[in-house]
């Protein structure tokens, strides 16, 4: 069980991206943010596994606070949680295979992973990721030769790597065309599913946080403005959410 | 456009105009601008630059002939018999002398139309006495008027004198200034390697330090960043001649002192380089392997280092360029490479030799601009 309470984080400028948000995430839930641009939402997520420090609060994860941990722990707790990006953040020079393997950072020893002596075993698991995402055939490409929907499963591959037991997802569709988007968040879904994790996904369309989402919090200037089931978004909760302006459009 | 607007704008440039009239006056006279000079002053140009056009490339070698008779001194003792000569012989108007008697040596069967000189030998000794030169006719005929220096008068015995000439035979060759200037050519570029070499490797490290991205934004990372920075924008700014000229003083003229000048100035001006590409790596994938639970030293090998080695290659190898063609100028302040001997040629005013040197450098230093830009596209 993932647990936030009262987290806030003002950057060195003075923005307060986050105030006081709390809630609390069950085991095996799909749970999509949502919000405008600007809400928060990148900031929540990298609070998480601490890629941002926040300012106050706390996060706790099966009763561990990660917001106290050392360098070490932190290092621990990071290589549970699996990262994957609205930009895809491969190394563009890097093979495929050396952009998934990377997933196992955390588990190899400094030298080791500095001359490039992966284990047999994460060879082997670096492959059954790779044609789990259906781009075995790429292994040996530069990551930069791929399309960006390749280039987003690669960048699942990776998360699998770590075996993890919690998946963050910043955007992961948002550079993505509608048909792509739903195949990727189709693997997203699976790894929910399947493997049982836990997923915190930012999303911008409404209609993929209705349709992947098992809950939906939404962020507005920082604030949680909402959290609940995403059948309970009516016209009204929209508006809320998104501003008065704005209206619902559908991605299929 | 309203009449007023046009009467504003056009007062507007002729104010500047207005202004700028005054400041190039007295700038023209201020930098001393003398068109007279320049075009009344062009036919002493006249030589050297003929001269630069053809520059010293290839050489015939020289053949030196010599051919020597004994003089007896004084007149007292029958002189000697005059060898039985075949081919080039000197003939003399006596075999023996008195001090301050005159002697017209003539010679027979030398080479036509060549240029030779007479003299002394001094026995024991490099040196010669008197030392007249001629030029032999179109029959290889020479004669040339002599007399006994003092010296060799007073001393007495049996003196050499000796008729040599020296021309130029056989195929031609690398000149001598081609050979050297080949030789330096090389040294310069080596020269130019060793201190973009040491120049990079420790740039390396301190662009780390010199780039904001990089560093953390407590107290110390900020003190050491600007400490860093400044280091790179104060020594960047002291020129190579000026550094050369104090390291020839500290380890001596040659070819070292160029290196630990060129090296100072790599420092810093790729250090900047390098911490300006640091500072343009994208934070995306840093970010991503500091996601996956991995140390300090694995995000920099999988995040940073893929990312910057391009562009530091290229500024390297682009400074490797620079470095050549500031290693020709460093010479002249005892940097050594071919700026030495190009300094040395235009003081002797062998203009054609010093061309040969600066055709080098022409050549050189644009090859090296063409290999450092293909190897630059190749990285991208
Ligand atoms: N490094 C930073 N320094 C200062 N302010 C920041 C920084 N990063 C984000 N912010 C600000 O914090 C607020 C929240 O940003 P955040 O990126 O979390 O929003 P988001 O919901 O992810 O937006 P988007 O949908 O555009 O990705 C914004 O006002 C943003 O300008
Ligand atoms: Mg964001």
């Amino acid at each position: 069980m993932l647990e936030v309470r009262k987290l806030t984080k003002v950057y060195d400028d003075g923005t307060v991206a986050l105030k006081e948000v709390s809630f609390t995430v069950p085991d095996g839930e799909f749970l999509v943010i949502i919000g405008l641009s600007g809400s928060g939402k990148s900031t929540l997520l990298r609070c998480i596994n601490r890629l941002i420090e926040p300012t106050s609060g706390q996060i706790l994860w099966d009763g561990v606070d990660i917001t106290a941990a050392g360098q070490e722990e932190l290092r621990r707790i990071r290589r549970q949680i699996g990262m994957i990006f609205q930009q895809f953040n491969l190394v563009k020079r890097h093979t495929v295979l050396t952009n998934v393997l990377t997933g196992r950072l955390g588990y190899t020893s400094t030298w080791r992973s500095l001359l490039g002596l992966w284990s047999r075993e994460d060879r082997a698991r670096a492959m059954r990721n790779l044609e789990l995402v259906g781009i075995a055939d790429k292994a040996h490409n530069r990551a930069d030769e791929l399309s960006g929907g390749q280039q987003q499963r690669v960048g699942i591959a990776r998360a699998l790597m770590q075996e993890p037991k919690l998946l963050l997802a910043d955007e992961p569709v948002a550079s993505l065309d509608p048909a792509t988007s739903h195949s990727v968040m189709k693997y997203i879904e699976w790894m929910n599913r399947e493997r049982g994790l836990t997923v915190l996904c930012s999303l911008h369309f409404l209609s993929l946080a209705r349709r992947y989402g098992t809950r939906i919090i939404a962020l507005r200037a920082g604030e949680l403005v909402f959290d609940g089931r995403p059948e309970e978004i009516d016209d009204r909760r929209f508006k809320e959410i998104y501003g008065d302006e704005a209206i619902e459009v559908e991605i299929r | 456009m309203s009449e007023r607007s046009f009467y504003v704008r056009w007062g507007r440039y002729l104010l500047l105009v207005a202004l700028a009239i005054p400041l190039y006056i007295w700038s023209w006279r201020t930098a001393d601008i003398n068109l007279v000079d320049l075009i009344q002053g062009a036919p002493k140009a006249r030589p050297i630059i003929s001269d630069l056009v053809r520059p010293s490339l290839l050489a015939r070698e020289r053949v030196t002939l010599s051919v020597s008779a004994v003089v007896r001194v004084p007149c007292d003792a029958p002189p000697p018999e005059p060898p039985p000569a075949e081919g080039p012989t000197l003939t003399l108007s006596a075999t023996c002398l008195n001090a301050r008697d005159s002697l017209v040596v003539s010679g027979s069967g030398f080479r036509p139309n060549t240029p030779g000189r007479l003299y002394w030998r001094v026995a024991g000794l490099e040196g010669r006495l008197r030392d007249e030169p001629f030029e032999t006719d179109a029959q290889g005929r020479f004669t040339v008027e002599t007399d006994i220096p003092p010296l060799l008068a007073q001393q007495g015995g049996d003196h050499t004198l000796e008729a040599e000439l020296k021309w130029e035979a056989g195929a031609l060759r690398p000149s001598e200034t081609l050979r050297t200037t080949i030789d330096k050519m090389i040294e310069t570029v080596f020269l130019a390697l060793m201190a973009t070499t040491f120049g990079g490797l420790v740039a390396i490290p301190l662009s780390f330090l010199g780039a904001r991205n990089l560093m953390p934004t407590t107290p110390w990372g900020t003190t050491l960043y600007v400490a860093v920075r400044s280091f790179f924008n104060t020594a960047r700014s002291i020129e190579p001649l000026i550094l050369a000229t104090i390291f020839a003083i500290w380890v001596g003229f040659g070819p070292f002192a160029g290196v630990l000048a060129l090296s100072v100035h790599t420092i810093a001006s790729l250090g900047k380089l390098y911490s300006e590409a640091a500072e343009n790596i994208d934070p995306g994938p840093i970010e991503a392997i500091r996601s996956t639970g991995a140390n300090e030293w694995q995000v920099i090998w999988y995040g940073v280092v893929p990312q910057i080695v391009p562009p530091y290659v290229s500024f390297t190898v682009y400074h490797w360029d620079i470095n050549v063609r500031m290693s020709t100028i460093i010479g002249f302040v005892g940097g050594g490479g071919i700026g030495l001997e190009l300094q040395r040629w235009i003081n002797q005013l062998q203009w054609n030799s010093a061309a040969t040197a600066v055709w080098a450098i022409v050549l050189v230093v644009s090859a090296m601009d063409y290999a450092s830009a293909i190897v630059r596209e190749r990285l991208v």
